[in-house]
């Protein structure tokens, strides 16, 4: 048994509702945090309007709180650390976010939380409670080779389906158009990861995963779940030539296209090293004539102080920049 | 049998079981597996007493919503499932006899298997489930009491859950630990093992 990680936190038990706690009452003109423990966007969605849903474990932070806000999500169903919110509290953040337009239910594609997806949809069924859809979210190629896209799990990139898909909510569009759009910019995103050093676990102490000293892991889900492989630590620019090439064949991405790119601190990386690696994915993309529209770099979805990053590509067409441009205002994302 | 005081002894289990659960799962998970279900049956323990007079579906009932809304994760959603699909099979029982309990403990199965999307050889609960379950049947049908039916399905899910360490997972987080997991006993296998040896432990003590 390793020590302890250092970690100023109190009560390990406690450590969710506390840190809930600390982010509401920070930003109470974005968010509201309920008597059960969800996030809800302070001033609610025009009437009429679809309503979205994000369930997560807790330990990702800013992922989901975050998120939540007018031109994103309108609430957040944290769970455990790391474990998925069960079906009752994913039924009370629907309720929460019925605006009279139905509810959509975005799954980040893990086993726990596609589960208690589907039983708070029974349950919803079990109620009476109609115009409640789900979608599952995935992004993350190392998790299944292609052509089985649905087998992948949801990380970093799901980013701008939150972006894309709460600007689009805004506009009036309907369930079934909110459904599709979200099947849209999901299937356009492509994500892969690397770790360096690993995470622990807040509340045993315990380190996820060993990675020796000069060893890095591509393809790492948030979780410490395997890649494709071990591989010795290179420099910037080399770790990124690895990584780009698969994310491109894997859409394909191809010359002439336009694309978003995001760069997601696991935790504690310095925001140094990732311009220095963005540098590099912005060379990279020049020389395959893809143009970049956007960027965004920084720390959104992380696993607590585990070094690494994900490098996620969506391509982009007039409707989704539109969307990428739409205003909006989270605790940590605003446009 | 008292209902109530089956879960106890449950709770009693992981309890004492705790931490080797959370040490299985920490090599291929979070770790937490057995502070979670150990947290979970306490709740479902300490109802014991409001409990007592009920329907053994509905104490069933009650377990299943703790389990699922309470500890959630993929363990939450398949062990509410699993108690829930049962409470199921026998609502309105007064008093459950072998054959409802063999009953009971298929749709729970089924319910698992549902759920989950796994098979048997996946490395997954299902491993130590499906052959209790099978062990069960087979020792009511042949009009055996039900102690020894519970004998019977907790030897067959210890051998399910040691079984499990030879396999690589297919689902849930796991699955994602590839040929790492080689070698080690799936910690959902052996805490539906352990289940299953509570309930021997208090059929033996109990009989009938």
């Amino acid at each position: 048994m390793s020590a302890r990680h250092k970690k100023l936190i109190n009560q390990p038990e406690n450590i969710v509702r506390e840190m809930l706690e600390g982010f509401a009452r920070a930003y109470p003109s974005i968010v509201r945090l309920t008597d059960a423990g969800l996030i809800v966007r302070a001033q609610p969605k025009g009437a009429g309007r679809v309503g979205l849903v994000i369930g997560n474990g807790s330990g990702h932070e800013p992922a989901m709180i975050g998120f939540v806000g007018a031109g994103l999500m309108d609430v957040n169903v944290p769970g455990e650390i790391f474990s998925a919110p069960g079906p009752e509290r994913i039924v009370e953040g629907i309720r929460l976010a019925e605006r009279g337009g139905g509810v959509l239910l975005c799954v980040s594609h893990h086993a726990g939380d596609r589960m208690n997806a589907e039983m708070a949809l029974e349950l919803c069924a079990a109620e009476g409670l109609s115009g409640v859809e789900m979608v599952l979210l995935y992004d993350d190629i190392s998790s299944a080779p292609k052509g089985q896209e649905a087998e992948r799990r949801g990380t970093a990139g799901l980013f701008f389906t939150w972006k894309m898909l709460g600007a689009y909510a805004e506009t009036g569009a309907s369930l079934p158009q909110c459904k599709a759009l979200a099947e849209k910019v999901r299937d356009a995103t492509r994500t892969l990861a690397v770790a360096l050093t690993p995470g622990t676990n807040p509340i045993s102490g315990q380190v996820m995963f060993a990675l020796a000293e000069d060893e890095i892991e591509i393809g790492m889900g948030v979780h410490g779940e395997v890649g494709q492989g071990r591989q010795k630590l290179q420099d910037a620019d080399a770790t990124i030539d690895a990584m780009l090439p698969p994310i491109l064949a894997d859409l394909p991405f191809r010359a002439g296209d336009e694309a978003l790119v995001f760069i997601n601190n696991s935790g504690s990386m310095t925001q140094m090293e990732l311009f220095i690696l963005y540098r590099r994915v912005a060379q990279r993309l020049d020389a395959a004539g893809i143009g970049v529209y956007g960027a965004w770099i920084g720390a959104y979805a992380t696993t607590q102080e585990m070094a690494g990053f994900a490098l996620s590509l969506c391509r982009v067409d007039d409707e989704l920049k539109r969307l990428w441009d739409a205003p909006a205002r989270g605790a940590y994302f605003v446009r | 049998m008292n209902w109530a005081e089956v879960l106890g002894a449950v709770e009693a289990m992981y309890a004492q079981k705790r931490d080797e659960l959370n040490a299985l799962d920490a090599a291929l998970g979070d770790g937490d597996h057995g502070t979670a279900l150990h947290t979970a049956f306490k709740e479902i323990a300490a109802r014991a007493p409001e409990l007592a007079q009920a329907r053994p579906a509905e104490i069933l009932k009650a377990a299943a919503l703790t389990l699922m809304n309470r500890m959630g994760g993929s363990s939450g959603a398949l062990y509410g499932t699993l108690f829930l699909r049962a409470s199921v099979e026998v609502k309105d029982l007064d008093r459950l006899t072998g054959e409802d309990m063999a009953r009971m403990w298929e749709a729970g199965l089924e319910g698992v298997m549902q759920r989950g999307g796994a098979q048997v050889g996946d490395k997954t609960m299902v491993d130590a489930l499906a052959p209790a379950v099978i062990a069960f049947r087979d020792s009511i049908s042949q009009g055996r009491p039900a102690a020894e039916a519970y004998e019977a399905a907790a030897a067959a899910a210890r051998f399910g859950a040691v079984k499990t360490s030879e396999l690589v997972a297919k689902h849930g987080r796991a699955k994602f630990v590839g040929q790492r997991a080689l070698g080690q006993i799936d910690a959902g296998a052996a805490s539906t093992a352990l289940l299953f040896e509570a309930l021997r432990n208090y059929w033996r003590e109990k009989g009938g």
